[in-house]
């Protein structure tokens, strides 16, 4: 591999790492890294070397970042997730099929004249349900 | 320090799950303050033992927030690494594990007459 090309290869692998090891041994791990391909160690050893060397730095447990409140925020994010999509996936076609069961607004929604014709629509993964039943219905009763 | 107070338990081996890297670090260090590139080139001479860089800065961090080593002033952009006094006592009792281990694998070898 080029010399110039292996050094970028090393500067964006050394981006990987926490920006406190970053600080820390950036500049110095880069030079290091540099002589070493001089003395003629294969780049792809030493990027791989970072790179299994920049996951074990986000994933060692810290005093300051415990890893169980790094696996709780996954766990959260993974269920928040797959709840929306579940959501998604079986209400939406669901009600938009049937529509006596979908909730009616309690306030009727009154159409003005000139105004964009309301189209059914499926609000993303983090809106509420009702609010999705109510966005299907309100294209027909117009 | 968190060395101290395992060096107080007499004689633990605390260096008995740091992994090989570690032990060579310090082994290296022990014949005097040595930065990146020094230690893996001495490694290399040592124990013919090619250390990852990535491997060498997790170990340098770990061994120094036990304690066992600690970073030197910058020279250029390189931080020199020097032994401590409880990483020297550490290192002294893991060798000397080592040895025991090693003179009864051999004892037995010979024993067994393989």
């Amino acid at each position: 591999m080029h010399d110039s090309r292996a050094a970028r290869l090393v500067q964006a692998v050394l981006r990987c790492y926490p920006a406190r090891w970053r600080r820390r041994h950036g500049d110095e791990a880069a030079e290091l890294a540099a002589l070493l391909i001089r003395d003629g160690t294969p780049a792809g050893s030493i990027v791989f070397s970072y790179l299994a060397g920049a996951a074990r730095e986000w994933l060692t447990p810290r005093p300051g970042r415990r890893l169980s409140a790094v696996a709780c925020v996954l766990l959260a994010v993974a269920c928040s997730l797959g709840l929306s999509a579940g959501l998604l996936a079986s209400a939406g076609p669901a009600r938009a099929a049937s529509p006596s069961t979908a909730r009616v607004p309690a306030r009727p929604v009154q159409c003005r004249t000139g105004s964009p014709e309301p189209v059914p629509a499926v609000i993303p993964a983090a809106a509420h349900l009702p609010v999705i039943i109510w966005a299907a219905g309100h294209g027909r009763a117009c | 320090m968190a060395v101290g107070r395992r060096d107080g338990r007499a004689g633990q081996d605390v260096l008995r799950r740091v992994g090989e890297a570690s032990v060579l670090i310090l082994i290296s260090l022990a014949g005097g303050p040595k930065h990146g590139y020094a230690l893996i080139q001495d490694i290399k001479e040592l124990a013919d033992v090619e250390l990852g860089p990535g491997t060498l800065y997790g170990a340098l961090d770990r061994l120094e927030r036990i304690g066992l080593i600690e970073s030197l002033p910058a020279e250029d952009r390189r931080h020199p690494y020097r032994i401590t006094v409880p990483g020297a006592a550490a290192l002294r009792v893991h060798l000397d594990s080592v040895e025991r281990v090693s003179a009864a694998g051999r004892l037995r070898l010979q024993l067994g007459g393989i």
